[in-house]
């Protein structure tokens, strides 16, 4: 992973170029890491739209089956959470350190309650009989939303770094790379279950 | 997509453009950093928030869409107002409206790649593999 707190983006004694400069190599980097998730998401999605061409029936009755109210709140949590992660840096940029604080914490249990109702509902599905290999649905189904949730947790894990970092003043109003290159990331994350929410569970 | 300014700092924000409305509106309220301007009308939210508004939006109409009986314009609706969602969320909450044309790129030429080889896939009969 991506070192948290990218300290050394504040450091020009090592003539590696200006703040900016290295801001800007961070952030590039990371969005060719985000390049191969893409395509990596990007596979299990067409393998479910696929799938959900050539057997609509099936899909229907897993929707049945499932619901949306459940997933539906989970996309607001996650949603929230995208909120909060972005008012976190807005806060920090104002140089409110404990408001980065409050809205990462928020990001935070917002991010965990996601991966527990994601739970929930794989414990609602399995009580309908759709497991991992109940049927050729089931890797379709469960491979994208599990590699999401997956994310989730890494994305919390990373949230609650980037909090310590903050508690011991790691970061300022200028220097907020680390927190930026962490929003790419969660945003991201948003990003791919905004895509999932519509593939898998509405259509 | 609504025209939207926030009065945020010039590294948070789009760079204001000598004569256009941003650049008034910047000299007019230059301390004001939670304020957003929307076709005109001022709210007193950052345009973070105002994004997640249209989010939240988007998403019930989703899932009231989505309880109707099935069909093709309501399938196509679903996928562009998740696309409108994506774009929202890339564009203003990844600054994506603020960075280089080159992360554009990085994020859009391997979608398009992808699509274009499930077009393909459309085309070859599945079976149940």
């Amino acid at each position: 992973m991506t070192d948290t707190t990218l300290d050394h983006a504040h450091d020009d004694s090592h003539g590696h170029g200006s703040i900016a400069q290295q801001a800007d190599n961070w952030k590039t980097a990371f969005w060719l890491y985000l390049a191969s998730e893409v395509v990596i998401f990007s596979v299990l999605i067409a393998m479910f739209v696929l799938y959900r061409l050539e057997f609509p029936a099936r899909i229907k009755e897993v929707h049945e089956a499932a619901g949306v109210l459940l997933v539906a709140i989970n996309t607001f949590l996650l949603l929230t959470s995208s909120w909060a992660m972005v008012m976190g840096l807005h806060q920090m940029r104002k140089g409110d350190r404990a408001g980065l604080i409050r809205w990462f914490s928020i990001m935070c249990a917002l991010g965990a309650l996601f991966v527990g109702l994601q739970y929930v509902e794989y414990q609602t599905l399995a009580n309908e009989g759709i497991t991992l290999y109940s049927d050729s649905f089931g890797m379709r189904f469960y491979a994208p939303t599990a590699f999401h949730g997956f994310h989730v947790i890494v994305g919390v894990l990373w949230g609650l770094l980037v909090i310590n970092h903050a508690r011991k003043g790691g970061y300022s109003a200028e220097r907020t790379i680390g927190i930026e290159v962490f929003g790419l990331y969660w945003h991201f994350v948003d990003v791919v279950w905004i895509v999932l929410f519509t593939v898998i569970y509405l259509i | 997509m609504a025209q939207v300014h926030e009065h945020a700092p010039a590294a948070f924000t789009d760079k204001a453009i000598p004569g256009t409305e941003k650049e008034a509106v910047d000299a007019a309220a230059p301390h004001n950093h939670d304020v957003t301007v929307i076709m005109g009308r001022t709210l007193p939210f950052p345009v973070y928030t105002v994004v997640f508004g249209i989010l939240a939006a988007i998403t019930i109409v989703e899932v009231i869409i989505s309880e109707l009986p099935e069909g093709t314009i309501g399938n196509i609706l679903l996928i562009v107002l998740s696309l409108i969602k994506a774009v929202l969320v890339v564009a203003f909450y990844m600054h994506l409206r603020e960075e280089s044309p080159l992360y554009t790129a990085i994020l859009v030429v391997p979608v398009v790649l992808v699509v274009i080889a499930t077009l393909f896939l459309t085309s070859v009969p599945l079976g149940n593999y």
